[in-house]
C-alpha cells in the first residue's frame, strides 16, 4: 500500500544519512492509513493501530538515528575543523536532548526531541553562514556575494526556522494529547545520551 | 559586449547594459584601437570572474542542500509518525487542531 506522494514528500537524500527504502515504505503506509482513518474508515484505524504497534518502534529508532547523525554532521560543519568547538557543540546537543526529552520519554518523544535538536543545529548553522555573508559584503567590497545567493540562503534559513518552530509545537502537542489519550503501546529502546 | 564592424573598415568596441530607469537596453560605444582592446580584455576577465563566482555559489548551495536534506527527511518522518500515533490513539484533525474522535475508545 505505497503512496507515491507520501514517498515523494519524504524526498530522496543520497548517501549514508538517509532512511532505507523499507523505512520509507512503512512511513508511506502509515501516512496513507492515517489519511483513511481520519476520513472515517474504521478498518483503516484498526489497521493503523496494528501497524503503529508493529512497525513504528523500528521506524522511530531508525529515524532517530538518522536525526542524531545528521545533527552531528551539522555540528562538525559548524565547527569548521576546530575540534574544541566540535566537542562543545556535541555536548550542547546532548544537553539539549536530555533537557527537552525529560525523564522517561516515550520513543515518539525521543524522535520529536531529535527533530527539535537537529533543526536547532541547522538554524544555528544557517544563521552563522548568513551572518558571515553579510560581514563579507560589508568588509570585503569586491568579493561580495551576489544578492541572489544571499536571498537563496535566507530562504533556506526561513524554511528551517519555520520547521524548527513547528517541531517545538508538535512535541508540545503530542505530550499534551498523549497525556490524555489511551496509550498505543510501543516498545523500543533509543539511547538519549549515546554518541 | 561586442565588436562592431564598420563599413569603412575596422572594429568598434561596444557595451550593452540595461537602463536602471526603464530597463531598456542601452548600447555604450567605447572605442576602437589598442585602448578598446584593453577595455575589452578587462571586461572579459571581469565576466569570467563573475561566472566563476556564480559557479562557486551554485556549488556552495548544492553542498548546503545536501547537508540539510537528512534533517528535512527526519522532520517529515517525525511528522508522519506523530500524526499516525495520534490518529491511532483516537484523535482526528479539525482545522489544524487535534480532537478526540467520537465513539473512539
Amino acid at each position: 500500500m505505497l503512496e507515491a506522494n507520501a514517498k515523494a514528500k519524504l524526498g530522496h537524500t543520497p548517501g549514508a544519512l538517509e532512511l532505507s527504502e523499507e523505512t520509507r515504505d512503512r512511513l508511506a503506509e502509515l501516512h496513507a492509513l492515517s489519511k483513511k482513518a481520519e476520513a472515517g474508515d474504521r478498518d483503516a484505524r484498526k489497521e493503523l493501530r496494528r501497524l503503529v504497534r508493529a512497525s513504528s518502534p523500528e521506524v522511530i529508532g531508525r529515524a532517530s538515528d538518522i536525526g542524531r547523525r545528521a545533527g552531528q554532521t551539522l555540528a562538525r560543519t559548524a565547527a569548521g575543523g576546530d575540534p574544541l568547538t566540535e566537542e562543545a557543540l556535541y555536548a550542547k546537543l546532548d544537553a539539549m536532548r536530555a533537557e527537552i526529552a525529560g525523564e522517561d520519554p516515550t520513543p515518539l518523544e525521543v524522535l520529536l526531541t531529535e527533530r527539535v535538536v537537529s533543526l536547532w543545529m541547522l538554524t544555528t548553522l544557517l544563521e552563522t553562514l548568513l551572518a558571515t555573508q553579510y560581514r563579507r559584503n560589508v568588509h570585503d567590497g569586491p568579493k561580495r556575494s551576489s544578492p541572489s545567493y544571499i536571498l537563496q540562503q535566507s530562504r533556506i534559513l526561513d524554511g528551517a526556522t519555520r520547521r524548527y518552530l513547528a517541531a517545538i509545537r508538535e512535541l508540545a502537542r503530542v505530550r499534551k494529547l498523549e497525556a490524555t489519550a489511551p496509550p498505543v503501546q510501543v516498545n523500543t529502546q533509543v539511547n538519549v545520551l549515546g554518541g | 559586449m561586442a565588436w562592431e564592424k564598420r563599413k569603412r573598415g575596422g572594429r568598434y568596441y561596444t557595451r550593452s547594459r540595461r537602463s536602471p530607469k526603464d530597463g531598456r537596453v542601452l548600447r555604450e560605444y567605447v572605442g576602437t584601437g589598442p585602448l578598446a582592446e584593453i577595455v575589452a580584455e578587462e571586461d572579459r576577465t571581469k565576466r569570467e570572474l563573475e561566472e566563476a563566482e556564480r559557479e562557486r555559489e551554485k556549488a556552495e548551495l548544492e553542498r548546503l542542500e545536501a547537508l540539510i536534506a537528512p534533517v528535512l527527511e527526519l522532520s517529515e518522518a517525525a511528522e508522519i509518525l506523530a500524526h499516525a500515533h495520534l490518529i491511532a490513539a483516537g484523535y482526528h484533525r479539525h482545522k489544524g487542531e487535534y480532537r478526540r474522535a467520537r465513539g473512539e475508545r
